[in-house]
Order: C-alpha cells, then structure tokens, then sequence
C-alpha cells in the first residue's frame, strides 16, 4: 500500500537518504528517553533521516536528539500540519521546521487530535520509514500498531530491550521474543539500514562514551536508586535502614544537584545531560 | 435566641388586660413562634393552672428582631403564669424549652451555646429542660435550673417547691482517649507517615496521591490519634457546634478526641460549608473544627464547593449569609486530602499500567491546581506496599510515640508566636522563623532551580519551621530546608 496524499510544511520530501521511525511510550521512564534522544542524535550524525510522531515522551526525545545531532527530523503528525498537539510542542516543531526537517500529515488542516486518527498515522509512520524502532511500549501502545504496519510493509522492526520489572518493556520484549531486531545502539539500527558491517562483537558502549553523565557515587542513597523503576523515599529508607527525614532530605538535596528526578510518585537516578529542560 | 453560635436575648412580656378574650402575640414572631399560642395555651391548661379568660398580650422584645424557634415556648408560658400571680420573673434568670402540650419540658437545641452566651452576657440563672441540663452546666458559673415540666417551674418560682439546680458537671480530663486507628497498624508508608507527623504537629494541611488501596484513608484516620487531645475550651467549642445541630450526647456531652469529618465528594455547598433556609446551619467543615477534615477523592468535589474552602482554611471562620441573616462560624481544620493521580487512578504504580492519555492526566491533575492547592502544605505519594510487607508483623511507632513530639513541637510553637506554624504570614515567619545561611541558600537555589513562588517558598519555610521544631532545633537547618521541600507532588505546581 502507497502512502496516502499528504499536507506538509517545511521540506518536503526531505533529502535522500535512509530513514529510521523511533517510536515509543507518551510517558517513558528516563531511561527510555535517554535511549530515544541518544539513539536519535547518533542516527542524524550518520545521516539518517528521524522520522516520530511529535507525541510526548519517547517521539519528542527522538526529534530533540536528531536536532541536537544537527539532522533532519520528520514529524508524521495525527492532526491536521497546523494543529500542533500536545500544544506544548509548538517550540518544538519550529524548530524541526528551522532545522530542514517537515511536518506531515495525511488529514486536512485543521483536523483537530481525534483518538481514531492515530492508528493511522503510525500507519503513515511506518510506510514513511525504512525501519521502525521501538523504545519502551506497554502493552497496547500505539508504538506497536506502527511496527504491526512495518512488518505489514516489510519494512525491519527492530526493538530496545528494557527492565524485565517494568510495564514499559512489555510491548518490545514481545517484539524481540516474535523476532524483531535487537537494538543495544545506534549501530545497530544503521546495520539494519546496510550503513555498516553487522556488529556482533559490541557490548554496550561504556555510559560514559554514550555521553551520559552518570551521578557520582558519593551518595549512597544513589546506588539504590534505578534509572527505570521510581522508588519512593520509604523505600529508600527501608533499604538503608536510616530515618525517614533524613531520607527525604538528602533526596531533595540530590533532586537540587540534578542527580536524582521525581519519576511516577517516586525517584528515579537522572539520565540526562546538561540542564533539566522546561 | 441563636444566631449563629451567639446568643441574643428576648425579653418576654405578658399583659392580661380587660376585653374579650384574645391571644395577641407581638413582636416579630415567624410562625414557628406564632404556632406557639396554641402549645402554651394547651399546656397551661393541662399543667392544671388557669389561662387568662380576658385579652392576653404577649411581647417579645426587641421588636425589630425576627424570632425563631421553639425555645421561646417554656418563657412565654412562664410570663403569662407569672402575670397570672401578679409576680415578676427572678432577676438575671432565662428561660428555654419546647412545651409539650400536657406542659412537659422538651429537648431545644444549642443550650450549651445558649447557656455560654447568657453567661457572658452577666445572665447568672438559666431554666432549660431537664433533659439538656448537663450541656448547660459545662459553662462555669451558671446556675442551670432542670425543668421537667411547665408547672414544676412554676411552684419553684412562687415559691411552692424548689428545684434543685443540676449539679456541675464532673469532668475528668481524660489523657489518653482510646486510639481508634494507630499507626503501627499502617505497614511501611514511612513517607507519609512523616508527613502526617509534621502535618499534626504544624497544623499544615496534607494532600496524598496514590492509586486506589494504597491505604491514604487508613493513613488519614490516623491523624486525630497522633494530634494531642482537647484542651477544654477546644472541647467547648467543638460541643458548641454539636449542639446548635442537636447531635450532643446527653450523657457525657463533652468529647476530648478530635472530630473527623469525612464527607462525601458528591457533598453539596451547603453541606461542606454551612447552609441551609434562613439562618445558615454550622457545615461539615465546622464540625470538623479543632479536627481533621477528610477530603478523599478530592478531584471528584464540585469546584465551586472547592474554591468556597479557601476563605476558612485562611481564617479558621466562616461567614455565611442567608436570608435570616450572616452568621460566623468557627473552621479551624487539618484538611487533608487524597486524590489518585489520574482519572483511572494506576498511574506511577509499578505493576498495574495507567491508561490514561496524557492529556486526560493533564487535565485531572489541573482540576487540583490553583488556589486551593496553595494552602496546602504538605504533598506526599502514596504508593501500594508490596504484599510481603504487608503480611510482616507490624512495625513502625506507634501513635503514641509519634504524639509525644507531636506535643511537644507543638508547645514550643505555642511559647514562641502563640500559634502553630502553619497560621504564620510571610512577615512573622521572617521575624520568627530564623535560616541558617545554608539554608536559605538550598531554598534559593531550589528557587532559581525551578521557578518556585512566592507561595511555595513561604510554604517550605513554614514546613521547614516544623520539622526543626520536631527536632527540638531553633535554628532551620539545611536539612529541614530540604526535608520540606521533599513534600510536594512533582506534577503538581511546586
């Protein structure tokens, strides 16, 4: 099946080259967005074309990465091109636009965000893209109607494997355990676009060659603490066998240096680089 | 009468003059008032005295003042018997009860508050059914007259056969009221544990968040076990408002544990607030008064029910105004309120998924936010405790424990500004409530950091104040900083 007729802005169509879906979560853990942004800023350094949803979570982790790797980025959109929803990616989409990157989408203008429309556009994702990853998606998620659509197309699927306790690596567990291409970093995908050797002989890149500031171990409180699973301060201090107050301070005091993040109710170790965004 | 939790007085006046028989009753009486001619008529007749066969003139005064009520049934019998006699009523004496029409004395309600404003008011005798007379003793230096029936009183105020005057009630202050819900029944959830602990000690509101059966309405019935029990003009205030609802055990009246008060969110304004035709009925949130006020599902309340509460958690009063007249009412509250995370409730636990879409969490969590949200302290996640934990012995202090410091944190408020920490205004909490430079510099830094308010900056250094007071600690250190700033709710506006 041929991609529907689109409305676009910005670039269209982009320029040559491969291109890769990240898709995932609307609310991942900070690692899943640490894997989005990483994976997106090093497959626009090699040239590949990002193409998401301009959703919450996991699509927008995947622009911002692919802007910040100084590619282009296209968002298939579920709305009309000049509806921006959420509403609070206006900054974003501008700046996909500034950067070369496009808007697209397959309903008129003005189609506002309808729940029915989605499956459709991950559909258009999909048949836009030469592989679809999936980065964190519970079971049910949309994530996974675009990879159905990939395989559907003959398109690769390719997954990043997650935290076994968490409801998030439901959907792209499956995926792997049905045969989808695993993905342990951004080599790995550009293998699957034939834009290098296979590699088989990699473990995973050190964090710190990942370019991930990973918080010092000064604190104790932080060895206990996950990067996918929240913890709350009971739990902590359960742990540690230390006073509660104490707990939550030396928490907040952790959250002020930008160590630790709030996380579903709980804590969580921060993943990311530079100042916490907006 | 009653206007509100203030007492006015009538005076009630009967002329028998000459002319064809009549009733007249003047002076502003509703109907309820006026259906009282045909109670008193039948009860003086069926107490075996005699009604007046001439023209009758009863008068309340003053005249501009609406009257109400049934209580003016047992003066208005009196007045007429007494003209009768040709006698005048006792001096510095009142009068109130229902009459029952073969002349026995019937239960009003609010005599406590009747019985204390007289009592201020120099009155130093007061006649009340027999059935509310222990409320009326509670007030210090009342002599309280029990009257069973209308013609007992009348033999004791000629002078026939005394009544004796009800004993003073005897009060034993009791220490320890039997703790109903304690916290070592409540496995882990040390987080909000904690935060009840600091809510009781400061007098800081607390909202809880957590999915369905993580325990936040056990974890809220705890609270009046760690809060210290009545003083006594606590207990009289919270009586007070007992009685002008009529709901005032007769044996017993006064309680020393802490009211909890759990309405319903389907609770209308009137309930929540106060309300009602004419004069305004003391609400939930007066009732809960010196207590706890329990809001769960606060997302669920009418948001105009929710915005009325702002004014009483600022004052500790309530004003209604309703046709009869404005009424004040006293609302100082712990509230404390849970709430899920969203609309399905799951999000943030760690086996069941959320399935909620961002923006429908979004917009349930936006119902929360704004003004009411910024008179409240204290925010905690409540999350399910693993069912291990749950099976293991009981752990954790015990509410007694925990109130001993709650106590004590609360005398050292109470030496020092005369008020807990959670009533402190920016300009007292300055003067008062001293930081350690490090202190002040985390709480700027938190500031600068993420764009704290001005509101959410006074609201850390007041929670900040309580647990250096838990601490024993004049100065706020670093630590108390940062404790407080620990208690809020990621989501929600710091």
């Amino acid at each position: 099946m041929s991609p529907p007729d689109l409305r676009t802005r910005g670039r269209w169509p982009p320029p040559e080259g491969p291109r890769a879906a990240i898709v995932g979560s609307r609310r991942p853990s900070p690692y899943g967005e640490a894997v989005a942004e990483q994976l997106g800023l090093e497959l626009a350094r090699a040239g590949v074309i990002v193409v998401s949803g301009l959703a919450l979570g996991i699509d927008a982790a995947a622009h911002r990465g692919a802007l910040n790797g100084g590619g282009v980025t296209v968002a298939v959109m579920g709305t009309g091109v000049d509806v921006i929803y959420p509403a609070a990616h206006g900054v974003l989409a501008e700046a996909i636009l500034a950067a070369g990157g496009a808007l697209v989408s397959q309903f008129p203008d003005g189609t506002a965000p309808r729940r029915h429309n989605f499956p459709a556009r991950n559909y258009t994702m999909a048949a836009l893209a030469d592989v679809v990853v999936v980065v964190e998606a519970a079971e049910g998620s949309g994530a996974l109607i675009t990879a159905e659509a990939a395989l559907d197309l003959h398109k690769e699927v390719m997954a990043v494997p997650g935290s076994i306790f968490s409801p998030l690596s439901v959907g792209t567990h499956s995926l792997l355990r049905d045969g989808a291409g695993l993905v342990q970093n951004a080599r790995d995908v550009l293998a699957a676009l034939r834009l290098g050797g296979e590699v088989l002989d990699d473990p995973l890149a050190t964090p710190k060659n990942l370019g991930f500031k990973l918080p010092g171990e000064r604190d104790g409180i932080l060895s206990h603490l996950s990067d996918v699973l929240a913890l709350n301060a009971a739990e902590v201090a359960r742990k540690l066998q230390l006073p509660i107050a104490e707990v939550l301070g030396r928490l907040t005091a952790l959250e002020l240096d930008g160590a630790v993040r709030r996380h579903q109710g709980g804590y969580v170790r921060a993943l990311r680089r530079g100042k916490e965004r907006a | 009468m009653l206007v509100g939790l203030d007492a006015r007085p009538i005076h009630v006046e009967a002329d028998i003059g000459r002319g064809e028989v009549a009733f007249m009753l003047v002076g502003l009486a509703a109907t309820t008032v006026k259906e009282a001619r045909e109670r008193v008529r039948s009860a003086i007749r069926n107490s075996g005295l005699e009604f007046p066969t001439t023209r009758l003139t009863v008068n309340l005064a003053p005249a501009e003042m609406r009257k109400q009520g049934t209580a003016l049934d047992l003066p208005m019998a009196v007045a007429i018997a007494l003209a009768r006699a040709g006698k005048a009523a006792p001096p510095h004496s009142a009068f109130l009860g229902e009459l029952a029409l073969d002349g026995s004395v019937r239960h009003v309600d609010g005599v406590l508050v009747a019985a204390r404003g007289l009592s201020t008011l120099g009155y130093e005798r007061v006649f009340v059914p027999a059935a509310d007379a222990a409320e009326a003793t509670l007030v210090d230096g009342l002599e309280v007259i029990p009257c069973a029936s209308l013609i007992g009183v009348v033999n004791h105020l000629l002078g026939a056969e005394a009544i004796a005057p009800a004993p003073r009630g005897a009060f034993v202050c009791v220490a320890a009221t039997d703790i109903e819900h304690d916290l070592t029944e409540v496995h882990g959830q040390e987080e909000a544990k904690r935060a009840l602990e600091v809510a009781a000690a400061g007098g800081h509101h607390l909202l809880m968040s957590g999915p369905p059966g993580a325990g936040k309405t056990m974890l809220a019935r705890c609270l009046p076990g760690i809060l210290p029990p009545l003083e006594l003009a606590e207990a009289l205030e919270v009586a007070q408002v007992r009685s002008l609802l009529g709901d005032l055990p007769r044996e017993g009246p006064l309680d020393w544990a802490r009211p909890f008060r759990s309405p319903h969110h389907g609770v209308s304004m009137a309930g929540l607030i106060g309300g009602g035709s004419g004069l305004a009925q003391p609400g939930e949130i007066s009732r809960a008064h010196h207590g706890v006020l329990f809001l769960d599902e606060l997302a669920e309340f009418q948001t105009p029910v929710l915005q009325a509460l702002r004014q009483p958690l600022e004052s500790g009063r309530v004003n209604i105004t309703r046709s009869g007249g404005s009424v004040t009412y006293p609302a100082r509250f712990t509230l404390v309120a849970a709430t899920n995370p969203c609309p399905c409730g799951w999000a943030g636990d760690g086996v069941r998924g959320c399935r909620c879409t961002p923006g429908a969490v979004d917009t349930y969590q936006r119902r929360l936010s704004g003004p009411l949200l910024d008179r409240i302290d204290l925010q905690v996640a409540v999350r399910r405790v693993q069912l291990e934990l749950l099976a293991s012995e009981a752990r954790g202090e015990s509410s007694a424990t925990v109130r001993e410091r709650v106590v004590a944190a609360r005398r050292l408020q109470q030496e020092r500004q005369g008020c807990l920490n959670a009533q402190l205004k920016p300009a007292r909490l300055r003067q008062l409530a001293g930081l350690a430079p490090e202190s002040r510099r985390a709480l700027e830094r938190w500031g600068a950091h993420r764009g704290i308010t001005a509101r959410g900056f006074h609201r850390a250094w007041r929670v900040a104040r309580t647990s250096a007071d838990l601490d024993g600690s004049a100065q706020i250190e670093e630590h108390h900083i940062l404790e407080a700033l620990g208690f809020r709710l990621q989501d929600v506006a710091a």
